[in-house]
């Protein structure tokens, strides 16, 4: 990509503030997201969570949903966030901005299937992170909730070139980025890269974003970008990838990420992912239910 | 007060598979180690209600003590070759697995067709071992067919179809299907490929049975498993599942040894093979797992 095109990107992304209004929870949000579980108390959540209607009601929709089991449906918003636990309702806050931040009409490619991706990437993530002995579950797990920020962007401001890349990737049954790539000159590493600096995410946030379709690019190894590159395949062979077939052969034990993972992590090599990969065929149902239960009767309409 | 983090934990769906007796996961957790084959906690009830048609048979009330009987020394490997029969029953059907299909006609037979096209002769080998009673190579034919004026157009296709069950050989020869082992065929490819036998069941037609051999093999016959080289794609679905450790690892060494460089070996849709061989790389395709022999010019041997 050449040093203008970065720039017309970044100058594009720096509009997007003016068009959709982000929900005011938002940036409280992130700090949020950014400081350790054990620091976060109940009644900030609560606070963040009551502070927006559409927010608040979402959270209870979930809580008071089958997915849980519950005997009693939650009253409270308080109630709801207990039952949903911290990692839930930070998952829940998060995809309600960003649909808030990104009006549905507005989406290129289905609402519905992008949060199944990104939730099911961030789910691989953390596992894979407790599979191989890792501590950055939590990380991982946000890493992989955002990683693919960049479609989003695409949508809103790029809308008539991506929207005619997805329709050359569904034709040819190729990868999201490789026609991206191929009709617009970047991809949504590069758009995402851009809103994620101009939102001031983490750093290993935002070199995830950038580099997840090439670890190679990173500026260093990086096995967090390695990780979810490998679950973000993961989830795309295993019906959770953008609702069209890929025309794709994936080999994660030989895929450069996996040796970088792997010198981070030598866990890695006892990881039986025949398994692992039947495991997550176990978690797709949830998945599926999570986001039709966050997006109510909207889910689907793109 | 604080804020559980523990209900989210991935893949563990917080509903599927609540209700039925922990014992039972722990028998699928049995079952996979020794067998390789893994029953998803969705259809864990499977599980039980397999255990449950043993135990009665058995007649065994409690599944604890069926747990004993899997796990005792004396019964182990009997006693597990009988709940795998319980665990594939029914399995068998034309057009079983979708995502295989689609791998092998998407995936696989552009890029074998690729690789080969400077080869004088053009031939595509496939070979179904444990074939059963011919659902799976009939199903393999006929997609064959489908691209035979495509990406086939000028090949010789040959499906090698093998049991170790001399009944099961003689019945797949003849091609004849209910509605059980159609319910997965579309009325395409049923027009398409099959007559009227009787008035519940179909016939295979003579021009999808030219494109196969059947034949009895036991794939434990070394000297024969030596003469079956020359292999771009193997399926063997839910057979390895009956193997101990050493002959199973002895069989799938063979079948390295008979694919081609960059061919492919495809297991049931829920098996593994275990890490039972370093040579194969296991790959994904969307929604399927293969093992793949490296070609020679992928530097990746």
């Amino acid at each position: 990509m050449t040093a203008s095109l970065a720039s017309t990107i970044r100058q594009r992304v720096e509009r997007i503030e003016t068009t959709p209004s982000i929900p005011t929870v938002f940036l409280p949000l992130l700090q949020l997201l950014n400081s350790p579980p054990e620091r976060v108390r109940l009644e900030e959540v609560v606070k963040l969570v009551s502070y927006d209607n559409t927010i608040a009601a979402q959270c209870l929709r979930v809580a008071s949903s089958p997915l849980f089991g519950l005997a009693k449906p939650p009253e409270s918003i308080k109630g709801a966030v207990v039952s949903l636990g911290l990692r839930r309702v930070e998952t829940i806050l998060l995809t309600c901005c960003m649909g808030q931040a990104f009006p549905a009409k507005k989406w290129v490619i289905d609402p519905t299937v992008f949060w199944r991706h990104s939730l099911g990437c961030a789910m691989v993530c953390r596992k894979f992170s407790e599979k191989i002995g890792s501590r950055d579950g939590d990380l991982a797990y946000m890493a992989g909730l955002l990683h693919d920020l960049g479609f989003m962007v695409n949508s809103l401001i790029f809308s008539a070139e991506f929207t005619k890349a997805v329709e050359q990737a569904c034709r040819e049954q190729i990868p999201l980025h490789q026609a991206e790539m191929a009709v617009m000159g970047f991809s949504h590493c590069e758009s995402g890269r851009a809103l994620a600096e101009k939102w001031s995410l983490s750093p290993d946030i935002v070199q995830v974003i950038a580099h997840h379709h090439a670890v190679e690019n990173c500026e260093s190894a990086h096995p967090m970008v390695a990780l979810v590159h490998l679950s973000d395949l993961l989830c795309r062979v295993r019906g959770l990838g953008y609702g069209y077939y890929e025309r794709q052969m994936v080999d994660l034990v030989y895929d450069p990420a996996w040796a970088i993972l792997l010198k981070e992590h030598r866990n890695l090599e006892g990881v039986d992912l025949v398994r692992f990969t039947f495991e997550l065929d176990e978690a797709v149902g949830e998945i599926f239910q999570m986001v039709s239960t966050i997006f109510g009767a909207t889910a689907g309409k793109a | 007060m604080s804020i559980g983090t523990q209900t989210a934990s991935a893949f563990a769906p917080a509903k599927a598979g609540a209700n039925v007796d922990p014992i039972f996961r722990q028998i699928r957790d049995l079952v996979y180690k020794i067998s390789g084959i893994f029953q998803l906690e969705e259809k864990l009830y499977l599980m039980a209600d397999g255990c449950g048609r043993r135990m009665k048979v058995l007649k065994i009330q409690n599944p604890r003590d069926y747990w004993e009987l899997l796990t005792a020394n004396a019964s182990r490997d009997a006693e597990l070759r009988q709940l795998l029969n319980e665990l594939t029953i029914g399995e068998t059907c034309l057009f079983r697995s979708q995502p295989q299909l689609d791998a092998l006609r998407k995936v696989i037979l552009p890029q074998i067709v690729g690789e080969k096209t400077k080869q004088v002769v053009k031939r595509l080998r496939i070979w179904s071992a444990g074939c059963s009673t011919g659902e799976e190579s009939y199903t393999l034919a006929m997609n064959l067919i489908e691209e035979s004026e495509g990406l086939l157009k000028g090949w010789t296709v040959e499906i090698l179809a093998t049991d170790l069950n001399d009944r099961s050989v003689e019945a797949a020869k003849a091609g004849i299907y209910g509605d059980y082992a159609l319910r997965n065929t579309s009325d395409h490819y049923k027009r398409k490929y099959f007559s009227p036998f009787d008035e519940k069941k179909l016939q295979v037609r003579p021009e999808v049975k030219k494109l196969i051999a059947f034949s009895r093999l036991n794939l434990q016959d070394d000297s024969k498993m030596l003469f079956m080289k020359g292999m771009d794609i193997i399926f063997c679905c839910n057979v390895l599942i009956y193997f101990d450790g050493p002959s199973k690892s002895k069989v799938i060494n063979h079948f390295f040894g008979n694919l081609n460089f960059g061919g492919y070996f495809f297991l049931g849709t829920s098996e593994s093979l275990m890490n039972l061989n370093d040579k194969f790389h296991l790959v994904h395709f969307p929604g399927t797992i293969a093992y793949w022999k490296p070609s020679l010019k992928s530097g990746k041997l």
